[in-house]
């Protein structure tokens, strides 16, 4: 069972690229090198590498399976498992998908709290937030690509910032290498998953794509762009703090721009996180579009409907969010699921889909 | 039998009756002095032109040999002459100018001629697009002229002209143009189906159009080129662009177009190709810094002064030590007054303008500075600001950056920094769902298209033009032959 999609709703193979890099490439990157220190310490950068290793692998994965039904996540339940499981299913990616939106959302409001305005009332920036949100989903999936694709080329100049902070650097602090156990990176690499999370929404926008079969590399090289824009600045993060002092930082990302210094410009960490607000927008409207999207397969109800509902639930559950634990908390949770579901689960449904393929194949055959 | 004959017999009356009530309108009696045949004519004495009928046509009727009316085409030197009997022309002619013969006796036939007076200013040089170099001729309110200057500079018989009549009352007349073999049929289509469902009483000038067209009404972006260069008009055209002329309008339209194009002017074309990229980026720095500037203004000093390095901030805030006023009132004070000038300006003759800005510009400006209503360094960042909106070649386009600056103040207050990039993203996103004539606004940046980045941002030299660009889908991609472009001589051949 195929989808059809209006040839002028689709997007071009190489856009993949930046759908797929967005939604891997958000909040995360703002604090990871802290969590995969804990364990692994400075050889973390081996974890992130490893980390790169298994998306990739679990990229193919989807790539094969989507190729297999030739439709979204919902045809494959409906193909390995039948309908009302495939609805079950469903609903709980609904789910999945509105709790990645409420951490974006939340995550970058506590940011703006600690670093910027200590008393922003969280209720009313979410809601101008999600507003914007609804808006560029309105505008359907290319909207929202377009914003992906703009939420990456603008700020693209903060990484060349990063080097602002060589001269301060001390690259010993990564030797000796590997004097962690391999237990300790693997844990690193767990903790990894948080930030690399969201290229499965591939799951459910592939109908989208005009010509699939093109869009396979651009989705690898997204993968391995964040992989590598992630080492980079594990590396610059782990040369530049000692590690005990990477512990106490909550965004190591942003102590780094403090040292930023220029003419006109100090304390860079302002703009770098007003910057911040153009990445984590398509990265929500992604999620959120998807979510949306989930419930239109599974139910049939149109979108302009279910988005400002789905939009208002992000909002009442991101009110009742107020402290740095819950936060913590809430990201944990959705790093937990996240791993499971894209190590875990992906691969074993790949298999089953490719068993119920040649259970199918012989039943024709027979 | 009878009662149709009688019922147009009395619509005619019943027209006679209306026009008679006109001052304007005529019915005179002659007779042929050779063949006695006695004859009328009927027309609007403010549409013709008097000459025509007294030098072209009157001796000719009075002193030929007269005998029907099938006999006026031939003894009058006039080649628009029409011969009809369907008395529901005789409207419709009259007020194009044109004269109704009636032979007595006969006055079911109908022959009409063209005598149309010609009235409007001659062709004069682009005021609003002026440029220093190329052609210096506008677009003026007549159409004829208009198509005579579109049509002289491509004179190949692709060149297709449609023409439409739109308003019930007004009747203008609005003629679309595009090259049959090159222009993407969709897109002549698009316009002509909107120019068709236009419902309106009267229009007066293309800038009805161009916001009765629009695809999103409600956007303050102009999604519609218009211009009075011809030039630009015939190069958009070969390019393969629709263009439209409205009757009594000197600003013809050219769609679909992109948000890059209505930050290029014309005169990129003329200059070299290095040149012109550099014209062009200042521009746009130009553009970016006029929204941006008095909202960071805004942000820096009433959030994060942290951001401003020591020795600036000192500067900053000696400037800003007498001054009673947040920065968002002081921005706003200054950013309304300078609103205000340019409104007073553009409403006063030139030359009491020019006064009007030497007053407010100088008088207000260090008048408010010294009575300690306004910081100097406000004072400068605005100024500049409204000097760099002025480089925005397209006029519409300026306005619309006038009003950008207000929502962006706001955010600033509001959220700082953050409040900026916020508002920046609700733009950004408005401007990826516009569309111009069904096309992506935001073309070549997105969807991003490298091929047509060659004249977006910078304009690269012609050898380097030689396709049209993507998004027009023109049926005839190629503009010349790109191998015979590029083919280089090797050194010393």
């Amino acid at each position: 069972m195929s989808i059809s999609i209006p040839e002028n709703k689709k997007i071009s193979p190489f856009l993949v690229f930046f759908v797929v890099q967005k939604m891997q490439f958000g909040i995360g990157i703002l604090g990871f090198q802290r969590i995969i220190a804990k364990n692994a310490g400075h050889d973390a950068w081996i974890s992130i590498i490893l980390v790169g290793i298994g998306v990739h692998i679990v990229l193919w994965a989807l790539f094969k399976m989507l190729e297999t039904v030739n439709g979204d996540m919902i045809s494959i339940h409906t193909f390995v498992f039948g309908k009302i499981v495939s609805k079950i299913f469903g609903i709980f990616f609904i789910l999945y998908y509105l709790l990645l939106t409420v951490t974006v959302i939340r995550t970058y409001v506590e940011i703006i709290q600690v670093w910027m305005f200590t008393d922003l009332a969280t209720f009313w920036f979410s809601l101008v937030l999600l507003s914007v949100v609804v808006y560029i989903i309105f505008g359907g999936f290319r909207t929202v690509t377009g914003m992906a694709f703009f939420g990456i080329v603008l700020p693209f100049y903060v990484f060349a910032l990063f080097l602002f902070t060589l001269p301060y650097a001390e690259f010993n602090n990564l030797l000796p290498i590997l004097d962690h156990s391999i237990s300790d990176i693997l844990l690193g690499s767990k903790n990894m998953s948080l930030t690399v999370l969201g290229f499965e929404s591939l799951l459910i926008f592939y109908p989208f794509i005009k010509d699939p079969k093109k869009s396979k590399k651009w989705a690898h090289l997204a993968v391995f762009s964040t992989t590598m824009i992630c080492l980079y600045l594990a590396i610059l993060t782990f040369a530049y703090f000692p590690e005990n002092q990477l512990q106490k930082n909550i965004w190591p990302t942003l102590t780094m721009w403090k040292i930023i210094m220029m003419p006109f410009v100090e304390r860079f960490e302002y703009i770098g996180i007003a910057n911040w607000c153009l990445i984590i927008l398509p990265n929500a409207s992604i999620a959120l579009w998807c979510s949306s999207r989930i419930v239109k397969r599974l139910f049939s109800i149109k979108q302009r409907t279910t988005v400002p509902i789905l939009a208002i639930i992000c909002l009442i559950a991101t009110s009742f969010l107020f402290t740095r634990k819950q936060v913590n908390l809430l990201s944990d949770m959705v790093g937990q699921v996240g791993f499971y579901l894209n190590f875990i689960y992906f691969p074993l449904l790949l298999v089953a889909t490719l068993i119920a393929k040649k259970v199918k194949k012989n039943e024709v055959g027979s | 039998m009878k009662i149709p004959f009688k019922k147009k017999n009395t619509e005619k009356e019943a027209l006679v009756k209306v026009l008679s009530k006109s001052n304007d309108y005529r019915h005179l009696h002659f007779t042929n002095e050779k063949t006695k045949v006695e004859f009328y004519l009927t027309f609007i004495a403010s549409l013709t032109d008097e000459k025509i009928i007294h030098k072209e046509a009157l001796p000719y009727l009075l002193h030929g040999e007269l005998y029907h009316l099938d006999d006026v085409p031939e003894l009058i030197p006039i080649a628009e002459t029409e011969i009809s009997t369907n008395a529901k022309d005789i409207e419709n002619k009259l007020f194009n100018g044109n004269v109704l013969v009636q032979v007595v006796g006969n006055e079911e036939q109908l022959c009409f001629f063209s005598a149309q007076r010609e009235v409007g200013r001659n062709i004069g040089i682009p005021e609003v697009e002026f440029s220093v170099i190329g052609p210096k001729e506008a677009f003026v309110e007549s159409m004829k002229q208009n198509l005579n200057l579109v049509r002289k500079k491509i004179p190949v018989k692709e060149l297709i002209i449609e023409e439409l009549t739109i308003g019930k009352v007004s009747k203008t007349k609005v003629a679309i143009i595009y090259l049959e073999e090159i222009t993407n049929q969709e897109n002549v289509n698009t316009v002509r189906q909107r120019l068709q469902d236009i419902d309106i009483d009267g229009i007066t000038d293309s800038s009805f159009i161009v916001q009765i067209i629009s695809d999103n009404q409600n956007s303050p972006f102009p999604q519609i080129l218009d211009t009075e260069r011809p030039d630009r008009v015939t190069a958009g055209i070969i390019e393969g662009k629709v263009a439209i002329i409205v009757d009594g309008s000197p600003h013809a339209l050219i769609g679909p177009t992109t948000l890059v194009e209505l930050f290029s002017s014309f005169e990129d074309y003329f200059l070299n190709w290095i040149v012109s990229s550099f014209f062009r980026l200042i521009r746009l720095f130009a553009v970016t810094f006029s929204i941006l500037v008095t909202p960071i203004y805004v942000a820096t000093l009433s959030y994060h002064y942290e951001l401003i390095p020591r020795d600036l901030l000192s500067a900053l805030v000696a400037s800003r030590r007498a001054i009673p006023f947040p920065p968002i009132l002081e921005a706003l004070f200054l950013e309304l007054t300078i609103e205000l000038l340019r409104e007073a300006g553009a409403r006063l003759p030139t030359k009491v303008g020019q006064t009007i800005g030497i007053v407010g510009g100088i008088v207000i400006g260090t008048a408010s500075v010294e009575a300690g209503l306004t910081s100097n360094v406000l004072l400068i960042i605005i100024a500049l600001a409204a000097l760099a909106s002025f480089t925005t070649p397209v006029y519409r386009m300026g306005n619309t950056i006038r009003l950008l600056r207000f929502p962006f103040l706001l955010f600033a207050e509001l959220w700082g920094l953050v409040g900026i990039v916020l508002s920046f993203c609700i733009m950004l996103t408005h401007l990826i769902r516009l569309t111009s004539l069904g096309r992506p606004y935001l073309e070549p940046l997105y969807p991003p298209r490298g091929q047509d980045m060659k004249d977006a941002l910078v304009r690269l030299s012609f050898k380097n033009q030689a396709k049209r660009p993507v998004f027009l889908r023109s049926k005839q991609p190629a503009r010349l032959n790109e191998r015979d472009a590029k083919q280089k001589q090797d050194i010393d051949e």
